[in-house]
């Protein structure tokens, strides 16, 4: 058998950028399409797949295309066999292929992330949390090993107070941008010091408003927090989940 | 692996992504968590390595952490609360300094607001926040509106 990598999935007749280098040893993209739906495909290397330059490759096709056309991602690694591309993969989930490409015609996805400026909020904290200074005062001068437990609770009351502060902060900042966007999908970032972590589905032609109101929410808070902005992207969080 | 970069127009937020130009750990966490899954995808062999030093990210809040945070907030402490750090005219100046590149307006407001802070100021109340909540930012621009 050989088979066949699939990156994505894009409306029949779509045109491929000439630029595209798939992670397969030909590095040829191309199109395979029935009834309607178009499957992004490429070739397979013939080792392990994984590695960063696949991963790299894999993100890289689907959102140079994603920024011109809507592609519904899929998760990698996507590997079919060669035959049923058409017969398993297409033909039969034809109908939730469209409508999914239907649903998120003419939109891109944002991914927007911020952590805080370490100095600023820990300052902030010393301020407030009275517990904060007293542990200080009990670990100074005192030998690393002796103050072992002591240290884990002063870490652990900052980390704790973090994650009040950044509860409120992610709710503001989810206030304030959710209306440039479709639709928004926030999730905890694992780290107490990192803010947000949310994506937002924007439509192309309101990309560039919510740029603008992304840079203007970072000149605003630049002082205490990092933000990120990643896109346009593909709509990774937003695909609709199996019937 | 590219690192985002800023924006070309001198703005306060990093742009990456799109096409390749992410950092390796967005681009995991994009396609290996999300996206279609189809029941006709074939089980192929994967490379551990590369995707094992990525579960860094999925570590919840432990005792490193705390340590690290602990540490943190000590090594604020022996200057922030004027043990043998800079004195004031030097705090002062370097903020002048740094203040200039940017905007001239309120540099020296905010040195003022410095300055009481060091010095442990009674004012509590009359006191400027440290940072300005992205809500509050909005509402006060409504107002001005």
């Amino acid at each position: 058998m050989t088979a066949t990598y699939v990156y994505g999935l894009v409306a029949a007749g779509t045109t491929l950028p000439d630029d595209l280098v798939g992670l397969g040893p030909s590095g040829r993209v191309s199109l395979v399409e029935h009834d309607g739906v178009a499957a992004i495909v490429g070739d397979v290397p013939d080792r392990p797949l994984g590695t960063r330059d696949d991963l790299t490759a894999h993100e890289a096709v689907v959102d140079t295309v994603a920024a011109a056309t809507t592609v519904l991602p899929m998760r990698f690694p996507a590997v079919v066999e060669d035959s049923q591309v058409v017969d398993e993969l297409l033909a039969p989930h034809q109908d939730r292929f469209l409508r999914a490409l239907e649903q998120l015609d003419g939109m891109v996805q944002y991914s927007l992330k911020g952590r805080y400026v370490e100095e600023v909020l820990l300052k902030e904290i010393v301020e407030e949390e009275p517990a904060v200074a007293e542990l200080q005062e009990r670990i100074r001068g005192v030998s690393e090993d002796a103050s072992y437990y002591d240290r884990v609770k002063l870490g652990e009351i900052v980390a704790k107070a973090m994650e009040e502060r950044r509860d409120v902060d992610a709710n503001d900042i989810l206030d304030r941008i959710s209306p440039f966007a479709e639709q928004a999908s926030p999730t905890t970032p694992p780290q107490p010091d990192e803010v947000v972590d949310i994506a937002f589905l924007v439509r192309r032609d309101g990309v560039e408003q919510f740029e603008s109101e992304v840079e203007e929410l970072g000149a605003d808070t630049h002082e205490w927090l990092r933000l990120r902005l990643l896109g346009p992207l593909a709509p990774y969080d937003f695909v609709p989940a199996e019937e | 692996m590219t690192v985002a970069t800023q924006a070309a127009g001198g703005g306060h937020v990093d742009r990456g992504g799109g096409g390749g130009s992410s950092g390796l750990a967005d681009v995991v966490e994009l396609i290996l968590d999300k996206g279609l899954v189809i029941d006709v995808f074939v089980r192929v062999s994967l490379v551990g390595i590369e995707i094992l030093t990525i579960d860094a990210r999925v570590v919840v809040a432990s005792v490193d952490t705390f340590l690290r945070f602990a540490e943190a907030t000590n090594r604020l402490d022996l200057y922030g609360k004027g043990k043998g750090g800079k004195d004031l005219t030097e705090l002062t100046q370097g903020m002048m300094e740094g203040g200039a590149k940017g905007k001239t307006a309120g540099v020296l407001d905010a040195a003022v607001d410095k300055v009481g802070e060091l010095l442990g100021g009674d004012e509590e109340d009359e006191r400027e926040p440290v940072r300005k909540r992205p809500r509050q930012r909005a509402r006060e621009r409504e107002r001005e509106r």
